[in-house]
């Protein structure tokens, strides 16, 4: 029984061999409507699946959503987060999903006898994280300061400039207001820095002077912690909420969290966007390529009743024609789905690098749902054309009527 | 294991016949005593004449039934009808084992009909169809698929071969759905055919002879009681014709029942026996083999017949007039290799 077996089994493959390889004008018009379907769907999925990391990192370049400072006390001197804190909150907001962070020192500072905000930053901690500024000249230096676009045109600085800054006992006190009257005037620090860039955001950047950490340390003559770290997350919508909550129910630590709502709002919003759109798109190439297979079997079978009238007249029953071909619309779909996919794969890298600049790494799932989609679209299209072959009268096909 | 369940069902069915012969044979054994106990028990002014009268008539039902059972197909009023159209018309007609018999006709004449209804492709409106002694007209359509697959090959006039599928993956392929494919049979039946070497060819890089002797091989491969032939000839040259013709007599002479429906006059008359159809309806019939039609005879064979004219009664000289070539045409010997005197 079992050399009766395997010999018809091969006796099977061998016609699904002969319909499919020898057959390539009909074969090759099935296997293109799957092809097409698969890579429209497999690039679509790639792209799609992209896009929402694509957007993210491009919303992160627009800075921070989520925003840590410190709970100030009233009378208490400002200390700022300390280092040990910055790195505590950082690990809780990391543990959710990667993110950039930057911190910021603010110190009022006089500059002409005005009050201005200075910050002491780590440049490259700022750069990464606000890609979006427009620098003109450099970022902070050693000895250079980045002076935000209002305060430059109020002041008439240009890049290569110098400015003078000093650092009143008063201002540390808190007894002056930016822009107000000083009251005492012993002077802890001054210095002299070049302009080494000036900053335009469009936002309130644009008053403030940015100097290396480093360098406001030295002009204060004090080192304290930390006024406000900013963290750009790649947790979007109530995971971004999630964090901020479990940091801010840590009373311990001192500090409160707030999400940014303008950019999280919206990347969400675009993101179902786009998913929305996805669907739908996937839903009309579904349909297509249906309609492409189901037409294309259906042409098969028309063009094969005789044989199957004859396979009919030598004993075979309805049941074994029906899975002959849904068999051979399998092999069908499964020879598209493979070159499909690995079209649409390539059609998505090329997206990917020419309008992203990044590289696609292959979607192994992707892949394989692709394959397996193709298969079953292909066996649906072809169930209606096989239901009405299996019902051939060989009387009448083989009488030619 | 196939072959052997296969000889099991012959076995079977043979022991399923002798057990009807035997379960007929006694019931006119009971009525052949009934009969000859009559004088014991009847009044003495019954005749003997009446006696022998009733022992004639069951001598006759007798051998009628043993002769249905020597059948190999066995048509009773087997009528056709499509609405108001009798595509076959109340024919009956008998063909034995290992007969060779053409039936011919204009087109519309019923040979097509016929031929659905023996090839179990078709089932009769009115009638009774028995193909090796079982009754089709009760069968479904899946129950005949499966006579027809184990008794019948069928050879067309248009081959019909998968045209993705080799020569020998075509005979395979009747191998497949019948039982077990064996690739060594269907090379020896390609070679009985004279095509071993055109096996690995697909059908059309084959000629129209080559294909058709395909066809034939294929039909041949499970041993089928009965060839049922569609106008094996009609799409093929003379010196293809003669070729399948000379195939078809070999089977006939290895004792395979053929019947051959066919237009052209001379392969007609290769065959033992010709019925001729007209508008469904048997018009004549002529024997070319008289030992064959004695031994039909002596058989318990009869003539066939439609509506209820006597079997026998229809002129066979029908079947010459009507046909559109005499007999006497001089290449018929050159085709049918000699053998074609009418009653030979």
């Amino acid at each position: 029984m079992a050399g009766k077996h395997s010999t018809n089994t091969r006796m099977f493959f061998t016609m699904l061999f002969g319909a499919v390889f020898r057959r390539w004008g009909r074969a090759l018009m099935a296997v293109t409507a799957s092809l097409v379907g698969a890579a429209t769907l497999c690039c679509l999925a790639a792209v799609c699946l992209e896009i929402p990391q694509q957007m993210n990192e491009e919303m992160r370049a627009y800075g921070a959503n989520l925003v840590v400072a410190p709970i100030e006390e009233a009378g208490q001197a400002k200390a700022g987060i300390a280092p040990g804190m910055v790195a505590h909150t950082t690990d809780m907001v990391t543990a959710k999903g990667p993110a950039k962070h930057a911190s910021y020192r603010y110190d009022t500072v006089r500059i002409n006898s005005a009050s201005y905000l200075m910050a002491g930053i780590h440049p490259d901690q700022v750069r990464q994280l606000n890609r979006h500024w427009n620098v003109e000249g450099a970022w902070p230096s050693p000895g250079k300061v980045m002076v935000g676009r209002d305060l430059a045109d109020t002041m008439g600085l240009k890049v290569g400039g110098s400015v003078q800054a000093k650092y009143l006992e008063a201002d540390g006190n808190g007894e002056s207001r930016v822009g107000g009257q000083w009251q005492k005037d012993k002077v802890l620090g001054q210095a002299s820095y070049r302009v080494a860039g000036i900053v335009e955001t469009g936002g309130s950047e644009d008053d403030i002077v940015y100097a290396t950490l480093a360098d406001l340390e030295a002009l204060t003559q004090s080192k304290r912690g930390t006024d406000v770290i900013e963290y750009s997350s790649s947790a979007m919508g109530d995971q971004l909420t999630a964090i901020a909550t479990s940091i801010n129910e840590m009373r311990s630590m001192h500090v409160k969290a707030q999400t940014v709502t303008k950019i999280s709002t919206a990347d969400t919003r675009i993101i179902t966007m786009l998913q929305t759109l996805f669907w739908l798109i996937s839903l009309v190439v579904l349909a297509l390529t249906l309609v492409g297979v189901g037409t294309t079997m259906a042409s098969i079978v028309s063009q094969r009743r005789s044989e199957i009238g004859l396979r009919k007249a030598l004993g075979a029953s309805s049941g074994s024609i029906a899975v002959e071909f849904y068999v051979e619309s399998a092999a069908y779909g499964l020879i598209g789905g493979l070159l499909g996919t690995a079209l649409g794969y390539a059609f998505a890298y090329l997206l990917c690098r020419s309008v992203f600049g990044r590289t696609l790494a292959f979607n192994w799932w992707l892949a394989l749902g692709s394959v397996l989609l193709s298969l079953v679209i292909a066996v649906a299209g072809s169930l209606q054309p096989v239901s009405r072959a299996s019902r051939i009268d060989p009387a009448l096909v083989l009488n030619g009527e | 294991m196939m072959i052997k369940r296969k000889r099991q069902d012959e076995a079977k069915s043979q022991h399923m016949d002798k057990g009807q012969q035997g379960l007929d044979g006694d019931d006119e054994s009971q009525q052949l005593q009934q009969v000859g106990q009559d004088p014991q028990n009847q009044e003495s002014g019954q005749s003997d004449q009446s006696l022998r009268s009733d022992q004639a008539q069951l001598s006759q039902s007798k051998q009628t039934t043993q002769a249905k059972q020597s059948m190999l197909l066995d048509l009773d009023h087997v009528s056709k009808i499509y609405g108001d159209l009798h595509a076959l018309d109340d024919l009956s007609l008998t063909v034995p084992a290992g007969q060779w018999l053409a039936v011919v006709g204009s087109s519309g004449s019923g040979k097509t009909t016929l031929m659905n209804i023996i090839g179990c492709m078709d089932t009769p409106s009115k009638g009774s169809v028995r193909l090796e002694g079982h009754p089709l007209e009760d069968l479904s359509s899946a129950q005949l698929a499966d006579v027809r697959k184990d008794v019948v090959g069928l050879v067309f006039q248009k081959f019909y071969l998968i045209p993705h599928l080799t020569a020998v993956e075509n005979v395979m392929v009747s191998q497949y759905y019948h039982s077990v494919v064996d690739e060594r049979q269907a090379l020896d039946a390609l070679d009985r055919v004279g095509l071993a070497d055109r096996a690995h060819h697909l059908p059309g890089q084959l000629s129209g002879g080559e294909q058709q002797r395909v066809c034939v091989a294929r039909a041949l491969i499970n041993d089928p009681k009965l060839i049922l032939a569609d106008e094996p000839t009609g799409n093929l040259d003379e010196a293809n014709e003669k070729i399948v013709l000379d195939i078809f007599r070999q089977l006939h002479e290895q004792g395979t029942t053929l019947i051959v429906v066919t237009h052209d006059a001379l392969v007609a008359s290769c065959a033992q026996r010709e019925i001729m159809l007209n508008h469904g309806e048997l018009s004549g019939e002529l024997w070319n083999d008289e030992d064959a039609h004695q031994a039909y005879l002596a058989a318990g064979g009869r003539p066939a017949f439609s509506h209820d004219a006597a079997p026998g009664t229809q002129p066979s000289d029908l079947l010459t007039q009507d046909l559109p070539v005499g007999f006497a045409n001089p290449t018929k010997a050159a085709k049918v290799g000699g053998q074609t005197t009418k009653g030979e």
